[in-house]
């Protein structure tokens, strides 16, 4: 919304306030202003006329131009097509500021040139708001300018101050001039003074225009038929508000549909009553046709879209644009004015698939207050009068009674103040119900208001209550704490789990990731333990974004790549986030590691991203978390070789439960993602781990009595799996084997092709004696029978 | 006697020289062992008188006595100077670099929540999550956003269908606790989560972010409780010294509605590039919860009253770290994350 000092001049003194200060208390009001703008800055200016006017001996396009700028003559080069002999200007004198540079002495091609003839695009206006002949050359000033007159700006009404309002969604009122200044005057605390229009529309001979519609979607249609109107320039303080609003001058009648617009908020149409074929308006929204409106481009109407039709006939977009065919031009001699309410979900859609947002349906698309219609009609008809000479003036046709009802509350000062926690008083509050004309009145320990239309958003006592704290400011507003019985805030387990996990994962040294939860559908296709049904948004921004992912996996490897595209070697990361399925949502912990994840490389000491890395680490998360090793099982992985390194990469499960997949990443799948081919990955379901009861922390007692070792070499075939020899061995005793610990596997010389050489420590102890060595040797020849037994191994001594 | 003196003299001086750990072993063996000087000597005793034996004993005993306490001094002086030879042999370059590890740490943006959830559990809020695939009840109708209401031009929402959509804002989460609790009082939760709009990623902009809401209902919780409860946040995220201002605004689910200034914490409020010149840096949106939402929870809006405010946590490190993109929270630049390495 733009309002300038201006405009609000017209309704209110405001001599006494600069435009920074009427900016601070109006956004201290909630209405923000975005920006104060200045209808020009440009300095040093002067009106001048051009007295003579001859080619530039060596351009094809310059002009030398003898300019009497009121003190005396100046030589000017000047390039615009319409200078001439005769015309008065904008002089730009040397030293003068323009929002391009500043103006200089100079030569151009040799000849002199002591200033600059100005366009208004040059002082730094809005082309928006300027014709195609204004923009293509310089400005023609009306043959009364005074040649000498140095205050230009104030002659053009360019000395303006203009304020950008960022409205919120329910202030759309003040998108009306007449609104904004009431809210202003509240503000500000100024009496308001509107023009007084009411009624002025009531009048007219009987007419045989009708108007109806056949879509409940036009409530309300205001057809006005005026026999005579004189389409002429307008005069120049219309032209001035226009300019400042940002609209372009068209004619006098045209610009009065605009500028009531501004000023009631209502969008009018005024349509060339002679090049209607009938004086019937019909408001449809069964059309399936192409319509060319006046920005002559082509538009697909389709069932849905509010349209105006004469005769059968299309002949505007409703609340959106008119048509070339029916347009006010120099021709114009009669016209018809219309002023309807239409629904704003219907022109917000209209206009959003037409991508066509203009004055007009900005407006239509917020709900319009009931009464502007009306309101607009008589305002149109009072400027048309004025200004138009309009004559032939016949009553208005309507498809709808008038019904306007205002609403009245009843609001309550103590509660106001218990929900504010302030200590209002009550004439402070009348004061400022008063300034917002909710015309305040006492009703027992009530005060009750009436809203006017144009405050739709009025309707509650929270909003009464927001009104005077807005106005009254919050400066007196004291700072408490909520007064309420004892609550303990505490995390949920899931809440724990999550920052167990963190905290455990970082401590390692792996750096927490946030990826996108919206996927394409190459990398849903990617996802590890996915689901069958994912869900897909409706109308997606991007190819890339269209997919709730099921896996976190394919999103954090595109990370590593990122990091590995800009010589990072050494990438450890994770991330705890939730994926989807049309069924069910999984809380998962997706971990990778690529390069090292410690090291010290001149000590030769390495943590490197391998299998066992990963393996380990995921033993120590759920040991972590109450899980013991009995309860855990990693099993070869046959269901995912595309992603995962077939042989190096297992099915993870805590009792029956899987809880995910782990290991080594496949190599086409890292040469796809453009990662390492080292890289190790996994991914859990945290779910299973929240399902599953951890076992409580309990003490042991410590054994007294020592402890003594055994290592042991045997060869087996490469295929034996150690966890088996392990298991073999801990069946045997379950009393006083503590530990076993491989140190040690070699495959090479020394040991038969096929076979490999492993290194056991085995730790014995006793919670009830010291073990003897006879007790030791028993259990000992005991594994060595069953290693030879059922491993065929081969000790080595 | 003369012998005696010599041989203590000799005894001495020979330990006095040693210099090796070895030779002086030797030297014990020597005097002290069975063969030695000191035995020699000791045969003299049979050539001497029955009065004059016990002198000469107990002489030649204190002799004894004398070389053995010379030894085993010299012994504790030679291992103490073959200790620092030894450790000066061990002389190494502590210029070098030791085995650093590396730490990891959180993402910036768990950070934020992390430090907010704390903050609020010390005050007895609990932490509420929800889905982020909602339902357009939560999300936009219990919200007091109907259907075609044009506050949904604000949102911008990614639809699943007609029904279902990615929440749009954590005050999906609010209404769900609403409804879950009603008619319970009071309600103290704060509802972080991801949330979503169809904006175009650049550098203030992402389809992608967080927020973190909070949520009182209770009896007569009032406009001011929510000014306090905000300036402690204020205070704790951004300093001791901040201060907080509210601007009337406009949220479909809070009656009256305030947008939250604080002042800013790079110029403490004389105003610079941070707060452009303000003194005030925008932080969050808040309000009294509207009666509908209440009622439409299945709660008495006359018996009760509430507040709510959310925060974004995207801006919050953003003002705080001086992060210059959002796209940085999101692309996990290692280099980035590793910034951000504890708590402040």
């Amino acid at each position: 919304m733009l309002i300038s000092k201006k405009w609000l001049s017209q309704y209110m003194d405001i001599s006494d306030l600069t435009m920074e200060e009427i900016a601070d208390k109006i956004t201290s009001a909630g209405l923000e202003v975005e920006g104060i703008e200045y209808g020009s800055t440009a300095t040093n200016l002067v009106i001048g006329e051009v007295v003579e006017c001859e080619d530039h001996p060596d351009s094809d396009h310059l002009h030398v131009c003898k300019i009497n700028d009121g003190e005396g003559m100046r030589q000017i080069i000047c390039g615009a097509p319409n200078v001439r002999c005769g015309l008065k200007v904008i002089v730009a004198l040397p030293g003068a500021k323009l929002p391009g540079g500043e103006i200089k002495n100079g030569v151009i091609r040799g000849v002199e040139s002591n200033g600059m003839l100005c366009s208004l695009q040059e002082l730094g206006v809005d082309p928006k708001s300027l014709t195609d002949y204004q923009k293509a050359g310089i400005e023609e000033l009306d043959d009364d300018a005074v040649v000498g007159n140095k205050d230009v700006l104030g002659y053009l009404g360019l000395d303006d101050i203009i304020l950008d309002i960022g409205l919120t969604p329910n202030r759309n009122d003040c998108l009306a001039a007449f609104a904004m200044a009431l809210e202003a005057g509240a503000v500000l605390k100024k009496e308001v003074t509107l023009p007084n229009y009411e009624g002025c529309a009531e009048i007219g001979t009987p007419t045989k225009l009708k108007v109806s519609s056949l879509t409940e979607k036009c409530p309300l249609y205001l057809g006005k038929i005026i026999r005579e109107v004189t389409i002429k320039e307008s005069p120049k303080w219309m032209k001035q508000l226009l300019m400042a609003s940002n609209i372009k001058s068209i004619n006098n009648v045209v610009d009065i549909s605009n500028l009531v617009m501004l000023e009631t908020g209502q969008p009018l149409h005024f349509f060339d009553l002679g090049k209607l074929a009938k004086e019937e308006i019909v408001v449809r929204d069964d059309l399936n046709c192409e319509y060319t409106a006046l920005d002559e481009i082509t538009y697909k109407i389709e069932s849905g879209d509010i349209m105006i039709t004469v005769d059968d006939k299309p002949t505007a977009i409703g609340g959106i644009m008119g048509g070339d065919d029916s347009k006010i031009d120099e021709t114009t001699k009669g016209i018809l004015i219309e002023a309807a309410t239409f629904n704003a979900v219907s022109v917000r859609n209209s206009s959003r698939k037409f991508n066509l947002n203009t004055d007009a349906s900005i407006r239509n698309q917020k709900n319009i207050e009931p009464n502007a219609p009306y309101a607009a009609m008589d305002r149109a008809v009072q400027l048309l009068i004025e200004y138009a000479d309009a004559k032939g003036i016949e009553e208005t046709a309507s498809n709808a009674e008038k019904k306007i009802t205002l609403t009245e509350i009843d609001v309550n000062l103590d509660r106001i103040n218990i929900l504010l926690g302030t200590k209002f008083s009550e004439l402070q509050v009348l004061e400022v119900l008063n300034g917002l004309h909710l015309q305040p009145s006492k009703k027992g320990n009530d005060i009750h208001v009436i809203i006017p239309t144009y405050r739709q958003d009025l309707s509650i006592e929270a909003d009464i209550a927001e009104e005077i704290i807005r106005i009254l400011g919050f400066d007196d507003l004291p700072s408490t704490m909520p007064v309420m019985p004892a609550t303990v805030g505490a995390l949920t387990p899931r809440q724990s789990l999550r920052r167990n996990l963190r905290s455990l994962l970082t401590r390692q040294g792996y750096y927490e990731a946030q990826t996108y939860t919206l996927v394409s559908e190459e990398r849903l296709n990617d996802a590890i333990m996915p689901f069958t049904n994912h869900v897909e948004l409706a109308s997606p921004m991007s190819e890339d974004r269209k997919i709730i992912r099921t896996s976190i996996l394919p999103s954090l490897l595109d990370s590593v790549a990122y990091n590995a595209a800009r010589s990072m070697k050494d990438i450890p990361l994770f991330e705890i986030s939730n994926v989807y399925s049309t069924e069910k949502v999984e809380e998962r912990l997706s971990i990778v590691l690529s390069g090292s994840l410690q090291k010290c490389r001149w000590q030769k000491f390495e943590i490197k991203a391998d299998f066992y890395t990963i393996k380990g680490l995921i033993e120590s998360i759920l040991e972590s978390q109450g899980f013991k090793e009995e309860r855990i099982s990693f099993v070869e992985n046959s269901e995912d070789c595309d992603h995962f390194h077939p042989y190096q990469s297992v099915s993870v499960y805590l009792g029956k439960e899987r809880l995910g997949l782990a290991g080594k990443i496949h190599p086409l799948m890292a040469k796809k993602y453009g990662v390492s081919d080292d890289t190790v990955m996994c991914e859990l379901n945290l779910e299973v781990l929240l399902n599953n009861k951890a076992s409580k922390v309990k003490f042991e007692p410590i054994s007294k009595f020592p402890q003594i070792s055994r290592d042991l070499a045997l060869v087996v075939k490469e295929e034996v799996k150690v966890a088996d020899i392990i298991k073999a061995i801990k069946k045997l005793d379950r009393v006083i084997i503590q530990d076993i610990e491989v140190f040690d596997i070699y495959t090479g010389e020394h040991v038969a092709s096929g076979s490999k050489s492993i290194a056991l420590s085995i730790v014995f102890q006793s919670k009830e004696h010291t073990l003897k060595d006879d007790e030791i040797n028993v259990l000992h020849e005991k594994i060595l029978h069953v290693l030879r037994e059922e491993f065929s191994a081969e000790l080595r001594g | 006697m003369d012998k005696l003196d010599v041989l203590r003299e000799e005894g001495l001086k020979k330990i006095q020289e040693v210099k090796d750990s070895k030779i002086l072993q030797e030297l014990r063996v020597q005097y002290l062992g069975k063969k030695g000087p000191i035995q020699e000597v000791m045969k003299m005793m049979k050539d001497l008188s029955q009065e004059e034996r016990p002198k000469f004993g107990q002489q030649v005993n204190e002799i004894k006595a004398l070389l053995a306490k010379a030894i085993d001094e010299k012994k504790v002086e030679l291992e103490a100077k073959e200790i620092d030879s030894k450790l000066e042999n061990e002389k190494i370059d502590i210029t070098l670099n030791g085995y650093k590890p590396n730490l990891g740490n959180i993402h910036p943006l768990n950070l934020i929540v992390q430090e907010m959830e704390d903050l609020f559990i010390g005050l007895g809020y609990s932490i509420e999550e929800g889905p982020e695939v909602e339902l357009d009840l939560y999300n936009f109708e219990r919200a007091n956003i109907p259907k075609d209401h044009p506050a949904r031009d604000m949102q911008d929402t990614f639809y699943i269908d007609v029904e279902r959509l990615l929440r749009t804002h954590t005050t999906a989460i609010q209404m769900r606790v609403l409804e879950k609790e009603a008619p319970k009082l009071p309600i103290k939760v704060i509802c972080p989560g991801k949330v979503y709009r169809r904006d175009d990623d650049d550098a203030t902009h992402s389809h992608q972010f967080t927020q973190i809401e909070g949520l009182v209902v209770g009896e007569n919780i009032r406009l001011s409780d929510l000014k306090g409860t905000l300036e402690f946040v204020a205070k704790k995220m951004f300093g001791e010294k901040r201060t907080i201002r509210f601007r009337p605004s406009y949220f479909q689910f809070t009656e009256p509605s305030v947008e939250v200034d604080v002042s800013c914490h790079m110029c403490g409020g004389k105003g610079c590039p941070t707060c452009k010149g303000t003194g005030w840096i925008e932080i969050l949106g808040a309000g009294m919860v509207h009666p509908n939402v209440l009622e439409m929870a299945g709660y008495d809006s006359k018996k009760c009253s509430g507040f709510a405010f959310g925060i974004g946590a995207e801006r919050v490190a953003m003002l705080k770290y001086g992060v210059d993109d959002i796209r940085h929270f999101y692309t996990n630049d290692i280099r980035f994350i590793k910034t951000f390495n504890r708590f402040e």
